[in-house]
């Protein structure tokens, strides 16, 4: 009886009970959001800032991808023999075949890594080695411009690098070609494989 | 490391730097504009009619708050399917934050959600109180909760409703602005990519917005009603189509505007953005954007707008351009999120984008997500009735 009388009084309309009702919903909305703030928000959220403070530490304990040409270097002697008396020394393996961790898992081959080939080593080794890349100082890292580096070696346009030039040691072959031909450098440059 | 292991690197030109060789904002960044666009666009239509007065578009004044609900309960899903958690979508509005641009998106979008939410239910609200006491069961529930369980609609109470929508669609328009031209601004504001940062950007942003919610809601109202076999209105038709022409016009202006003038200016970097345009971007921004879907829909609005046209073929032409409009839109999206990125920053060379079918943010996902409003714009259509009918 009297739960019916609240009832009724309840869902009495006026011309701006719906106005009213509303303004309660909204409200009950904010103080839903707020507590769902206090639910759904992931717990370090907002020590630190506005972001999740246990980020960081996730981020940094990420598992490594890359790793250095020195880890490599303790399987692949052949490599090793050749890459590290080369002109290409200070370059990352990983930066040409991918990273450690798509190949090594636990000192055990785990994945292929990615061998150019013909065509690609070209576009491979024109990421670095190619004149139009002016910001660099000449000296540094050596650029050719294509075709001529090929015409000036009287080759056909076709030739890919590795022809010539052992990718992990990429002037050895040059250098050993010049001393059986008897080529001497120009007095200031060094000879290096 | 990815285009590099697919030998696609191929077309990568000159010089990229290898933090710039990948697309880190692909596919779902660009819907993300585009859904909110058509939001923004949509609202506008409806408060054309109810604070402007216009009344020849009364016919879609309903029907394009719903869309434009629709696509907001959609609008950050890409985002957060970007990031990984499309479950947390609606979290920013629980953690809104002025401390950064991007979290204080959480204070425009879920007020701006509030605003729109009302205004249907008050627009709705006779509406709701009639189908309350026509319906049963489940329904009739529902209809109680929507109408806040008050069946009064006397001239006074109808009276004060209109007050209140009429105040809600006001600062609806610049909500509507803001939603869309803070999205602008997100791109306009990074300094660091010359094709982004221009403070033409949340102009245009927000200009190419009304063209693709308006084309949306002249499609939609099209394609509905020929569906039910209904009569289509064709002064509002006529209206909306118009309206379309002038936002089309002033927003291509302004696209143009910005290649142009920096073209002559030779601003700073222009020679990058000349270069990608005409470039990797040729075929989607000269032959697309700007040839097939800008400049053949200026001919055809010329056509329609100024000539007399038989009604059907008018109806046909109207369908026609609104639909290579929401190209046009989604295509300049396109170019400016993904074509922005094509550039590395060592102002030098070029990357690449390959679309994936079954990507993450692959080519289906993005069908899924834009498939999405309609769907939720279904159900929405079950509750609150889209048409008004003869006697409304
Ligand atoms: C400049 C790019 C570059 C660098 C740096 C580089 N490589 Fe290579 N590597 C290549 C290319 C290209 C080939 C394929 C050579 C060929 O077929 O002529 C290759 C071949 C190999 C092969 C033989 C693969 C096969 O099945 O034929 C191994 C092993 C190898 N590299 C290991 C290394 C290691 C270890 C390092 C680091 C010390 C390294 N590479 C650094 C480009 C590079
Ligand atoms: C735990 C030893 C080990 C380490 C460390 C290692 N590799 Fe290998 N790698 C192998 C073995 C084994 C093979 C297979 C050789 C074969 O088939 O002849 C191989 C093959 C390769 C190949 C040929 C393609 C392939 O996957 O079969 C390349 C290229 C290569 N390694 C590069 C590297 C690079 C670059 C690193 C450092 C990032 C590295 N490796 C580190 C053991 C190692
Ligand atoms: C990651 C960038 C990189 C790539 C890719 C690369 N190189 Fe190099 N290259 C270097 C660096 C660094 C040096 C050493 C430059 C120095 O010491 O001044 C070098 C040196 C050289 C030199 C000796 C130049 C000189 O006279 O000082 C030659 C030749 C060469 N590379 C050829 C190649 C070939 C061929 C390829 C493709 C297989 C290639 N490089 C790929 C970075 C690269
Ligand atoms: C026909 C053999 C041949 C081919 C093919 C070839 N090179 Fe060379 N390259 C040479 C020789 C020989 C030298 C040494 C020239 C010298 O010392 O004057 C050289 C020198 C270089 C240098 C050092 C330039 C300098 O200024 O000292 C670079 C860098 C280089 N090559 C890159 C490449 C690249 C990249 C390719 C592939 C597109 C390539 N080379 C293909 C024969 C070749």
């Amino acid at each position: 009886m009297h739960i019916q009388s609240v009832r009724r009084y309840l869902l009495q309309s006026n011309h701006n009970s719906h106005v009213k009702r509303i303004i309660v919903g909204l409200l009950v909305l904010a103080v839903f959001g707020f507590a769902s703030k206090l639910i759904f928000a992931p717990a370090t959220f907002g020590d630190l800032g506005h972001y999740r403070a246990k980020a960081i530490l996730e981020e940094a304990n990420l598992e490594p991808r890359l790793m250095t040409n020195e880890s490599c270097l303790t399987c692949h002697q052949h490599e090793k023999r050749k890459h590290l008396k080369g002109t290409h020394k200070t370059v990352s393996c990983e930066f040409c075949h991918g990273a450690y961790f798509d190949h090594i898992l636990d000192d055990k081959k785990i994945g292929t890594l990615d061998v150019k080939k013909g065509e690609e080593i070209r576009v491979l080794c024109l990421r670095c080695h190619n004149k139009e890349i002016q910001a660099r100082p000449t000296d540094k890292i050596k650029t050719v411009a294509l075709p001529q580096h090929l015409e000036e070696k009287r080759v056909r346009t076709t030739h890919t690098c590795d022809q010539c030039h052992y990718v992990h040691a990429p002037l050895e072959y040059v250098n050993l070609a010049k001393k059986m031909m008897r080529i001497k450098d120009e007095p200031e440059k060094e000879p290096c494989p | 490391m990815d285009v590099l292991s697919n030998g696609a690197v191929t077309t990568v030109s000159n010089f990229v730097f290898p933090n710039d060789l990948h697309v880190h904002w692909s596919m779902m960044i660009v819907l993300y504009p585009y859904i909110t666009g058509i939001v923004a666009g949509a609202f506008i239509v409806s408060s054309l009619y109810h604070v402007f007065n216009i009344k020849a578009l009364k016919p879609v004044s309903r029907f394009s708050l719903l869309f434009a609900l629709a696509f907001l309960a959609c609008a950050t899903l890409p985002l957060l399917v970007h990031l990984g958690h499309p479950e947390r979508s609606m979290n920013m509005m629980i953690t809104p934050s002025p401390s950064s641009a991007m979290a204080g998106f959480g204070y425009i979008y879920a007020l701006y959600g509030i605003v729109l939410v009302l205004e249907i239910l008050f627009i709705y609200r006779p509406k709701l109180v009639q189908l309350q006491a026509g319906s049963a069961g489940w329904m009739q529930k529902i209809y109680t909760l929507l109408s806040f369980g008050s069946d009064n609609v006397t001239p006074e109470s109808l009276a004060l409703d209109k007050k209140i929508i009429k105040f809600l669609a006001a600062i609806g328009i610049p909500m509507a602005c803001l939603l869309h031209g803070y999205v602008g601004f997100i791109f306009g504001g990074v300094k660091a990519n010359p094709t982004w940062s221009t403070p033409l950007m949340p102009v245009i942003f927000l200009l190419s917005a009304c063209v693709s919610g308006i084309s949306g809601i002249i499609l939609l109202y099209i394609l509905t009603k020929k569906y039910r076999r209904e009569s289509l209105n064709l002064e509002c038709i006529k209206t909306c189509f118009n309206y379309l022409a002038g936002f089309f016009i002033i927003d291509f202006t302004f696209e143009m505007l910005e290649v142009f003038s920096h073209s002559y200016l030779r601003s700073g970097y222009h020679h990058m953005v000349e270069g990608l345009l005409n470039g990797p971007l040729y075929i989607s921004f000269w032959v697309a954007q700007v040839f097939m879907f800008s400049v053949v829909p200026l001919f055809l609005f010329g056509w329609l707008c100024l000539t007399r046209v038989k009604d059907r073929l008018y109806i046909l032409g109207t369908m026609v351009t609104s639909g290579l409009l929401l190209l046009q839109v989604l295509y300049m999206r396109w170019n400016v999120v993904i074509g922005g990125q094509l550039m590395s920053k060592s102002a030098r060379g070029y990357t690449e984008f390959h679309p994936q079918w079954f990507h993450k943010e692959g080519i289906i996902t993005a069908i899924i997500l834009m498939s999405l409003p309609f769907i939720v714009l279904f159900f929405l259509g079950k509750i609150f009735p889209f048409w008004l009918e003869e006697s409304e």
